[in-house]
């Protein structure tokens, strides 16, 4: 028999290492042609921290995204990243990126001050220009301004890191503030259920992350739909088998050790959710694992909605799914 | 070990490779010939990272003896790209958001790649169809499917 | 206008040209002149000593340029990114299956697995510790040092021996979770060598380049500045490339041979050797208030660690404090005891703990809207964490807290897309 489950998970996730420093840093330089070398120590995965790092650039700096070329990684051209982990290199690695942009704006800003006779307090650095926020028609272009950096002998130049704010935990009680800021979402999923062979089919998922702001759209997409396979297939198919005798790992392979297939995966919905902060760079956070956790205690709770038990124990797999419901149809039928 | 010469056409011209015969056609592509956007990702023929168009079909080169390639036609991603531009399924990938890590890629484009050639407007379900011997464990597949049709569009 | 101008706009990741080109570089597409391949010999039992290890046919076999044990390495052989208790290369004892006894370096890659196969070695063998429950057991055989206890962590907030008179209900569960893969689709490579200045270059695919560095520095006894680890571009992670991996043997080889070494590790190689998600089993009490206010919440944690610490102690410090979830519970007790065993290693896996939490909390949360008769997420948004609330370390969130609106969004969503999947959450 086929049957239908709902489950919701939620999740909060502290950004960064748990009471403990984690500093990142970034070296930004301004080009005479307004192209920008950004450098960070924060490797990138796969997951998009030098897209980040040049989107916040761009961002501080009032560039385009095409004017910034990122080096990241290399120890002895970047300086410390700290570990890509803790899905902290946006929240981090980002606020740093942002840090040394400004540094390097400080001869920018007294540069375009000089040439438009404005306060340094009122220039607005947007779209490749510099303009007064209170005349809009003060105003320069980037080529310009780099113009008047290079007849001046000035390098727009920055170095900047970034420690969250957090205290150490007290050994006695865990008292303290172990994270700057936290990352929040709420996944709900829909499966369907075979009774007699215990196969699920994930149908559908919604997953709303509260990334502070998001960065680029599609990259937070790509993040909650890779982190809801990897959560949906935690709970259905993924099991590690250590030999009882050796201890060693017994599906060692691709073959024996299932990861799912895009045949496997749920219509997703993903939803970034804004919320105003002033902790990341422009209110950003960190989604990477945020994007993983939900969708795994909904996976669990839709299952066992489907058959009306519940299940404390992961994996769930045919054959607890085939048991579970034999024990309850038999306990029912007692009863 | 007595080498054995393999005659194939590799990305569009015609090449022959001295190699050991127990050495697999993943081997040949990326040690002999340099070729290293196949990936090796299982070894097994389970993930696809290695994937390459081998005479019109996408098959998975670790599973292939470089010896079995005699006469073969085969197609990396090096030999998809024009003059160092993406194509257009390669341009729908990069547009679509469907890379992160990248180790999945190129069999991804070209397993599209070799759907696209045989079925140039497929459906939904026949993208899906195509694609599931590929794995990818960083986007959940959606923008990767997204990509295909979205290069169909453009065909 | 919009307030960014190019935040949260459409633009391309600024390295998926060359990863759709195929031209970026992974660690195992790096070929250099005069390059050598090298392997790994590695412990096929999981806890013993080394009596014996006899590597002086592999060193005969024509083609092999080093084969090095412990005794070749110049500085520290202890690492670890929290703990340093793993060995580059085994000095006392093996402490799981997979142990690195040995490195390897020869022309070609057909040469290193064969003076693999000439290694011999002999094992004296202990009685394994194989899950947590044998690691505290009296008279249990020690994995390391004194005790099998890895760590402990103990969080207290308000009183919660008192508040279970103030509940109405009360729901205790013992959840579990288990041993995961990260299974990224690259597996570990990397490569090293001496460049004109005498710097020790190492390419690999890692998460952690700096501290990679800095592992590499303190194996060869130089200082920092004299390691280059430059990330290749590299293949997912996900927590499973954060240990150090094949870099501290390749740049040992590199080191001993002034050559390029190269090392890719298999799928089987990479799988069983690089780290795992900690298995968890959480006993959980949660009381609440008849209208679904959290109350207490108390959660006795123990976990299988494995053979080494790697990221446990960040793990065993982030669950607790994500124990209770995203609610406000002005009553929280947690005790969590991770043990060594000599099971595999677990280590970091995208979420250090807090899935393993999730597990716990959201079964908990379920199980009370059961008890209550009451919508899941109406529960959810009567306990949500909001600006102001007061987590279970005492701290006061201040700013950025989303979370009732994921729970809104989320909800509105599904009862557009799937609105009878809706219909069924309240029925059990």
């Amino acid at each position: 028999m086929k049957r239908r489950g709902t489950g919701v998970g939620c999740m909060f996730y502290g950004i960064g290492n748990t009471g403990l420093p984690n500093p990142a840093a970034a070296f930004v330089e301004v080009l005479p042609d307004t192209s920008v070398n950004v450098i960070v120590g924060a490797a990138d995965i796969g997951q998009g921290s030098s897209t980040m790092a040049a989107a916040v650039a761009a961002e501080t700096l009032g560039l385009a995204i095409e004017n910034i070329h990122v080096t990241w990684a290399d120890t002895q051209v970047a300086p410390e990243g700290g570990a890509t982990s803790a899905s902290r290199q946006t929240f981090i690695t980002g606020n740093a990126v942002k840090n040394a942009c400004t540094q390097a704006m400080g001869e920018l800003r007294r540069t375009a001050a000089e040439k438009l006779e404005v306060p340094e307090e009122d220039l607005v650095f947007r779209n490749r220009e510099i303009y007064s926020s209170k005349d809009e028609t003060k105003r320069m272009t980037y080529p310009e301004l780099m113009g008047a950096m290079s007849y001046r002998g000035r390098l727009a130049v920055g170095a900047g890191y970034y420690n969250p704010k957090t205290t150490y935990l007290n050994p006695a009680d865990m008292s303290g503030v172990p994270y700057e800021v936290y990352s929040y979402a709420t996944c709900i999923l829909e499966v369907e259920v075979d009774t007699d062979t215990g196969e699920v089919t994930l149908l559908k998922c919604v997953s709303a992350h509260d990334v502070g702001t998001p960065i680029n759209p599609k990259m937070v997409e790509g993040q909650i739909e890779g982190g809801t396979a990897m959560g949906t297939g935690f709970v259905i198919s993924e099991k590690i088998d250590v030999d009882p005798k050796t201890l060693a790992i017994k599906n060692p392979t691709l073959s024996k050790y299932i990861i799912g297939t895009n045949m496997d995966m749920p219509e997703i919905y993903p939803i970034a959710v804004s919320s105003e902060g002033e902790a990341g760079p422009f209110g950003a956070k960190g989604l990477g694992e945020p994007a993983l956790i939900p969708s795994i205690p909904a996976t669990m709770a839709a299952i066992g909605n489907a058959l009306g038990v519940t299940f404390t124990k992961t994996p769930i797999f045919p054959a607890d799914i085939v048991k579970a419901w034999k024990d309850k149809q038999a306990a029912e039928n007692q009863g | 070990m007595n080498k054995i010469t393999v005659h194939c056409t590799v990305n569009h011209k015609p090449v022959s490779v001295e190699i050991e015969p127990n050495k697999r056609l993943l081997d040949m592509l990326r040690v002999n010939l340099g070729l290293t956007s196949v990936k090796e990702g299982c070894s097994e023929g389970e993930c696809g990272a290695c994937t390459v168009i081998y005479n019109g079909e996408p098959v998975t080169s670790c599973c292939i003896l470089a010896g079995q390639a005699e006469g073969a036609d085969i197609i990396t991603l090096e030999g998809v790209s024009v003059d160092g531009k993406p194509d257009v399924v390669q341009q729908a990938f990069i547009e679509s958001g469907a890379i992160q890590c990248g180790f999945c890629i190129p069999g991804m484009i070209l397993t599209a790649e070799a759907l696209l050639m045989k079925n140039p407007h497929p459906t939904m379900e026949q993208i899906k169809e195509a694609m599931s011997g590929n794995l990818c464990r960083c986007t959940g597949y959606k923008k990767i499917e997204e990509a295909v049709a979205l290069a169909a569009s453009r065909m | 206008m919009s307030k960014y101008a190019v935040l949260n706009t459409e633009f391309p990741k600024v390295d998926a040209l060359e990863r759709a080109l195929g031209t970026a570089k992974y660690a195992a597409d790096y070929f250099m002149p005069n390059m050598l391949y090298s392997g790994v010999f590695r412990s096929t039992v999981p806890h013993a000593y080394v009596k014996k290890l006899n590597l002086d046919k592999a060193r005969a076999l024509p083609g092999v340029a080093a084969v090095l044990d412990y005794t070749a390495i110049p500085g520290k052989n202890r690492f670890g990114i929290i703990v340093k208790d793993e060995p580059c290369l085994v000095d006392d004892k093996i402490r799981r299956y997979g142990d690195a006894l040995a490195v390897v370096a020869a022309e070609t890659q057909e040469l290193v697995d064969e003076a693999l196969e000439l290694i011999e070695v002999e094992y004296e063998e202990l009685t394994p510790v194989k899950s947590f429950e044998e690691a505290m057991a009296p008279g249990a055989p020690i994995v390391h040092g004194q005790t099998n206890v890895h760590a402990k962590k103990h969080l207290e907030f308000g009183n919660v021996d008192e508040a279970w008179d103030k509940c109405d209900v009360i729901v205790e569960n013992t959840y579990s979770t288990h041993i995961l893969s990260h299974m990224f689709i690259e597996p570990d490579a990397g490569l090293a060598y001496l460049d004109e200045q005498g710097v020790m270059n190492v390419i690999a695919s890692t998460q952690n380049p700096h501290y990679d560095r800095n592992e590499v520095a303190a194996m060869l006894g130089i200082p920092m500045n004299r390691v280059r680890v430059k990330q290749a571009t590299t293949g997912g992670g996900f927590g499973g490339k954060l240990d150090i991996g094949v870099q501290l043997h390749v740049a040992l080889l590199a080191w001993h041979t002034r050559r390029p070494v190269k090392m890719v590790r298999s799928r089987t190689e990479s799988t069983m050797v690089s780290s795992k998600r900690h298995p968890i089993t959480m006993k959980c009490r949660t009381g609440a208030t008849r209208d679904g206010k959290l109350v207490a919440v108390d959660v006795v944690m123990t976990c299988d660690a494995g053979a080494y610490g790697s990221y446990g102690p960040a793990v065993i410090g982030r669950a607790p404090v994500h124990i209770v979830g995203p609610y406000e519970c002005p009553n929280v007790r947690c005790d969590a005891v991770f043990a060594y065993t000599n099971n595999p290693m677990c280590g970091a896996f995208r979420g250090f703990g807090v899935p393993q939490a999730a597990v716990c909390h959201e079964g908990q949360m379920n199980a009370l809207a059961k008890a209550l008769n009451m919508d899941p997420i109406e529960l959810r948004l009567r306990n949500a964490h909001k600006v102001g609330t007061v987590i279970p370390t005492g701290q006061t969130l201040t700013e950025s807290v989303g979370f009732t609106d994921t729970l809104l969004k989320a909800r509105e969503k599904a009862l557009e897309v799937m609105p009878e999947a809706m219909a069924r959450l309240k029925t059990e």
